[in-house]
């Protein structure tokens, strides 16, 4: 069986297991990441949300950690705004508010307690989304919850190529590649800028766009815009896991798309190897250290041994015997009966395991 | 093997395939891989009709395999129904010779010079154009008589490998082939050359699954015996390095003793740069690089992310000292193999490399660096910027005057 060596090897590529490898990799370590699938990032935008934190997650250091992913963000060319003391009130698609402390900058306008007049803009034959609906909504619980924004249901049609189905994959892909579409569109959401204060638009602006590109765009309306996620594969969340992962990989980080990890091989104390199901041969991938980010649905990967984490984010049994001395969990799988944790538990412990990692050196350090 | 029955009921229809889909981003009437593959294999298993051209379309870079949380053969799904589309007559001629690279460059390199001055003429072009349905905006590359040099003697304590060379460096590249057992030679590896044929990857692409058979069979006939002595194959292309991995044990999966030898081949193939860097893991690669000044451009061609090996060519070219390598990370080129050279594809092909050309042009390079044969002539001929393997390169960094 082929082995491949890294300092550190994580399994996931959500926001916990991209933060742990950003922040190893920060330190010059030579880190794997395996993943199968965008994770959560399909289903929303990335958006931080304040929720409980457990006391052996250190959540003393969750600025420190905030404060980087933030800095990786920038890096990435998708910035986060906000802070954790912010609270905003960001529309959703089904007409609601989520509470939100740090979204990426294409979401950040909607602010709902900001006295101003928003325009919901539907697209004509896109089936997805509703404005008319998401408009009376919003309207409503904006009123019961005191909130300032008042919203119009706008519609603006775009040509469709003949004999396709609308989608907003359709839409981002056209937005990324095609400066008259870009136009178009402009041209289209025009009108409505002369007496609305907010552009509201289905998560559409592109699929490898960035904070340059956007910020063209909307300079070009001259008009505040954001972005409402849609239904999975939710555009505003493919964008970030796309520029996350194409900042590392160009990094050095390397990363195994694609394959299962089939076990992580647990002896004499240590986790001696994450084995994936590569093509022809399994791959057993060799970490000094590891970081399991992988959600939670992969506590069978620990055994029916595993019970919770010590102060090291390690894996213990009941009794409180560690597991695995170089391995370390983080994201969601940390709390799999406490639902999500808002992605703050995401960014802690994932910065944590990578931190703590980092410490240790790196013998396989980039060369 | 990822293919099998399950898979089907294993789509959710979540889409992450066609977020990844090249020819989705590049073509807006394009279904989708989520569509073509799981969604339609659906009626397909009813018997009900629902061949579409569209099939024809996809380029087989299996980015949708990777990107599905579930792993649905996606891509398979769509080449057993391309292998089944009805094609009309002059397509069903082209694709023919286009599913027969080993077959064409026999026949190309009997007199090459005359091969080359010949597809180099615009009226040849212009009818190649008209009958046979391929671009006149492509040039197709220069034929050589083959030589790969000698295969060498197998030394006492000595590690040795058997290369595949594959149709491109066969008929195109020899020169390349014999770097490749230079670069080889360089760390202490000695090299016989496999007498197989073509791999067979282009007869599945074209859709000609009985010719892919074929080739299996041959080549699994031609590698066994050193296979079982425990040597392990080495290719230098991407491409034929993905179908001894896969191909051969999805085309001959239900063939009993042929599934075993298939299998026991497959895990014995190496992408040279893997190959080089386990050696590198070990501590055994010959790490005497000269210093180099070039600045380089990586693409990573989509059947070397499809094998699951990570980047080694990036960081194998990271160690020659001084030289600096950007890693594109710009998608599929949309070259595809005979695809791009398809007279009714050229445009999709060309819009699908848009994203890797621009990338091109922004990094600015000296050189683009890869390891798939025809992404090379996508990338010369969409960016106009020389494209080189890596083992070329590598080789050049051992020796003082080879770099500037």
């Amino acid at each position: 069986m082929e082995s491949y060596r890294f300092d550190l090897v994580v399994v996931g590529a959500g926001i916990a297991g991209l933060t742990a490898a950003a922040a190893a990799a920060a330190r010059g370590l030579r880190v794997g990441v395996v993943n199968a699938g965008f994770g959560l990032f399909v289903f929303g935008a990335g958006c931080v949300e304040s929720r409980q934190l457990l006391p052996n997650e250190a959540p003393e250091k969750l600025g420190e950690a905030i404060e980087f992913f933030c800095d990786l963000t920038r890096r990435a060319g998708c910035p986060f705004r906000g802070g954790l003391d912010e609270r905003r009130h960001l529309p959703t698609i089904m007409g609601s508010f989520q509470t939100i402390a740090l979204a990426p900058f294409y979401l950040w306008n909607g602010d709902a307690a900001a006295q101003v007049r928003a325009a919901v803009v539907g697209i004509k034959g896109l089936s997805s989304f509703d404005a008319q609906f998401a408009t009376e909504r919003l309207n409503h619980n904006a009123r019961r919850q005191d909130l300032n924004t008042s919203y119009v249901a706008r519609e603006i049609e775009l040509s469709w190529m003949p004999g396709t189905t609308a989608t907003t994959l359709q839409l981002a892909n056209r937005f990324d590649r095609d400066a008259d579409f870009r136009r178009e569109l402009q041209q289209a959401l025009e009108p409505i800028t002369r007496d609305t204060d907010l552009i509201i638009l289905p998560g559409m602006l592109g699929l490898r766009s960035g904070l340059n590109e956007i910020s063209d765009f909307e300079r070009a309306l001259d008009c505040p815009l954001c972005e409402l996620p849609t239904l999975p594969p939710s555009v505003p969340g493919v964008r970030l896991s796309n520029a996350i992962e194409r900042y590392l990989r160009k990094s050095g980080v390397e990363f195994f798309s694609g394959f299962p990890v089939r076990k992580i091989d647990l002896d004499g104390g240590r986790c001696q190897a994450v084995q994936i199901d590569a093509p022809a041969r399994p791959l057993r991938l060799v970490g000094d250290e590891v970081i399991l980010a992988s959600g939670q649905f992969s506590a069978p990967l620990l055994g029916a041994e595993f019970f919770g984490v010590d102060g090291w984010l390690r894996p213990i049994t009941r009794s409180g015997a560690v597991i695995a001395e170089n391995l370390h969990v983080a994201g969601a799988l940390l709390r799999s009966t406490g639902g999500h944790g808002g992605n703050e538990r995401a960014i802690l412990t994932g910065y944590r395991a990578g931190m703590s990692v980092a410490g240790q050196g790196g013998r396989h350090a980039a060369e | 093997m990822r293919r099998n029955d399950i898979s089907l009921d294993n789509c959710l229809k979540c889409s992450d395939c066609v977020t990844v889909c090249p020819v989705v981003t590049a073509h807006p009437a394009y279904p989708g891989p989520k569509h073509l593959g799981p969604e339609l294999e659906r009626l397909r298993r009813e018997g009900l009709p629902c061949d579409t051209e569209w099939v024809e379309y996809c380029l087989g870079c299996h980015r949708c395999d990777l990107a599905c949380p579930n792993q649905v053969d996606v891509s398979g799904l769509i080449a057993a129904a391309k292998a089944r589309h009805q094609k009309p007559f002059l397509r069903k001629m082209r694709d023919f010779w286009f599913a027969r690279p080993g077959l064409l460059g026999s026949l190309l390199t009997i007199a090459p010079r005359l091969t080359n001055l010949l597809l180099g003429l615009k009226p040849v072009r212009l009818l190649m154009s008209r009958f046979l349905k391929i671009s006149a905006k492509r040039r197709f590359p220069a034929y050589v008589a083959p030589d790969l040099g000698p295969s060498q003697a197998a030394e006492a304590g000595a590690a040795s490998v058997l290369f595949f060379p594959g149709c491109a460096i066969r008929y195109n590249q020899p020169d390349l082939g014999r770097k490749v057992v230079q670069l080889l030679q360089r760390n202490g590896v000695r090299t016989t050359i496999a007498t197989s044929g073509c791999c067979g990857l282009p007869a599945l692409a074209n859709g000609d699954e009985a010719e892919a058979k074929l080739r299996a069979r041959a080549g699994i006939e031609s590698l066994i015996e050193a296979v079982s002595s425990g040597t392990r194959i080495v290719t230098a292309c991407t491409s034929c390095g993905h179908m001894l991995k896969t191909g051969f044990a999805d085309l001959l999966g239900d063939e009993g003793e042929l599934a075993e030898k298939s299998r026991k081949i497959a895990e014995s193939t190496f992408d040279l740069g893997e190959f080089l860097m386990g050696r590198a893991d070990q501590g055994l690669l010959n790490e005497a690089f000269q210093p180099s000044s070039l600045r380089l451009a990586y693409h990573a061609p989509c059947h070397q992310t499809s094998q699951g090996i990570g980047r080694p060519w990036f960081h194998l070219l990271r160690r020659v000292p001084g030289l600096r390598i950007e890693d594109l990370d710009a998608g599929c080129c949309g070259m595809s193999g005979t695809f791009g050279f398809k007279e009714e594809k050229y445009p999709v092909s060309m819009a699908v490399g848009q994203r890797l050309f621009e990338g091109i042009r922004d990094a600015d390079p000296q050189m683009v660096v890869t390891e798939c044969a025809t992404c090379r002539m996508q990338i010369e001929h969409g960016s106009r910027v020389k494209a080189i393997h890596p083992a070329e390169l590598l080789l050049a960094a051992y020796s003082e005057q080879g770099q500037s």
